[in-house]
């Protein structure tokens, strides 16, 4: 049986891998990619990351899975499919149909982006509606490319994007972006985005590729010709495994503090997954520190 | 080594090929790419007998995609006896590719 296991490895989940091998637990991480490193190796430039300024998301990822596997951290590639209570800890479902069983639970699932819900979006999934810029941009060279979103992730798709396509339009719903200033300028001099503001988007037509986009601006429809569309519009929590066992927010975050102790015992949620004002890869990274303190304390004071 | 195709080399390789393909579209900066890139060296290696692997980068032969119908990378398109007989794309698990390759 385990100390603990932690299922995820971005930067909360491998944080939390590095207290546990220098706690000495007996820990292992579950991870569902092959050496993944979450949602942050699919940022272009990361910038806010103490001490590694200018790094791309890849890079910094690759540090930190590096840092998790020269103290010895131990790997597990798998699906989780169910958390189930024991007298004594939890068992842990694979989608494989093996089980582990663990004292505690440091839960870093982070997040997953969410989907738009319109008409059209999941028919042309990978068809011109894409979810990773970065990934996908090259496809757009000299075409017509729409972002829809206000971030931070919205405006650098936008910026990425106008490098590459003849033309782009960045949608947001709301009068003012919510990315951060030096973003915004950049993408206000950048002279082949068009910025649509008020405006949703409500379908998306094409045939075997996406054709147009139509949106609702300020309050009329109108129909935008494009090639390919980004949807940027946020992340919704993986928390699904949690439903029924710990206590979620409306949103479906898993409701715990700075000491990411959810509301069934034993369960520590860490990084995005968790109830927080600012969901960053360093915010993610302290976390999963925290996560592994409160674990200690915990096996201290259930005598295990 | 797969080896990486373009618009001019891909007849030969692929189309005119007598067995089982399968084409890797990818992109330089696409991280799931990335990922699944040491998985098929894996697969290479261990199913050498069975397919051979090929690469087209999506950045340099954009029209091979395009006429693929490819806007999504990765993007893997399984080939055999130059018929594409199915597809598979993002960051798919080991098994499903080799369950593929199976059924080819």
């Amino acid at each position: 049986m385990y100390d603990t296991i932690i299922i995820g490895s971005g930067p909360a989940g491998l944080s939390a891998a590095v207290y546990a091998r220098r706690a000495a637990l007996n820990a292992i991480v579950i991870e569902k990619d092959y050496c993944g490193t979450g949602q942050i190796a699919e940022s272009e430039r990361v910038d806010n990351y103490l001490g590694l300024y200018g790094e791309s998301g890849f890079d910094m990822g690759e540090k930190f899975r590096a840092h998790a596997e020269a103290l010895g951290t131990e790997f597990v590639e798998g699906e989780v499919s169910g958390i189930i209570p024991e007298d004594d800890g939890y068992k842990i479902e694979l989608s494989d149909g093996n089980s582990l069983s663990t004292k505690t639970i440091v839960y870093a699932t982070g997040a997953s982006h969410r989907r738009l819900d319109i008409k059209g979006e999941a028919e042309l999934s990978g068809r011109g509606v894409s979810y990773c810029a970065v990934c996908d941009g090259a496809f757009y060279k000299d075409k017509t490319a729409a972002v829809i979103g206000g971030g931070d992730t919205a405006l650098g798709d936008a910026l990425f994007l106008s490098k590459i396509a003849e033309k782009v339009y960045l949608i947001h719903r709301r009068e003012q972006f919510r990315a951060n200033k030096t973003l915004q300028e950049k993408v206000l001099n950048a002279e082949n985005i068009e910025i649509i503001t008020n405006a949703v988007p409500t379908e998306i037509i094409g045939e075997k590729r996406v054709e147009a986009l139509k949106i609702k601006h300020n309050g009329s429809e109108e129909t935008l010709p494009v090639n390919g569309i980004f949807a940027a519009i946020g992340t919704v929590p993986n928390s699904s495994l949690l439903n029924g066992l710990a206590e979620l927010s409306p949103d479906g975050y898993v409701i715990a503090g700075e000491d990411c102790a959810a509301s069934a015992k034993g369960i520590f949620a860490a990084g995005d997954v968790r109830t927080k004002a600012l969901r960053q890869a360093i915010t993610a990274a302290s976390d999963g520190a925290n996560s592994i303190l409160s674990v200690e304390k915990y096996l201290e004071e259930n005598g295990r | 080594m797969a080896v990486r195709v373009t618009n001019d080399t891909f007849f030969e390789e692929v189309l005119s090929f007598n067995g089982a393909v399968l084409a890797d579209f990818y992109s330089d900066s696409c991280i799931p790419c990335k990922r699944l890139s040491p998985v098929l060296a894996e697969l290479e290696e261990e199913l050498q007998d069975k397919i051979k692997l090929v690469k087209i980068n999506i950045n340099f032969d954009l029209e091979l995609a395009s006429e693929y119908e490819v806007q999504t990378v990765p993007t893997l398109v399984f080939f055999k006896n130059g018929r594409e007989v199915s597809r598979l794309n993002g960051l798919v698990k080991k098994d499903e590719i080799v369950s593929e390759i199976e059924n080819l």
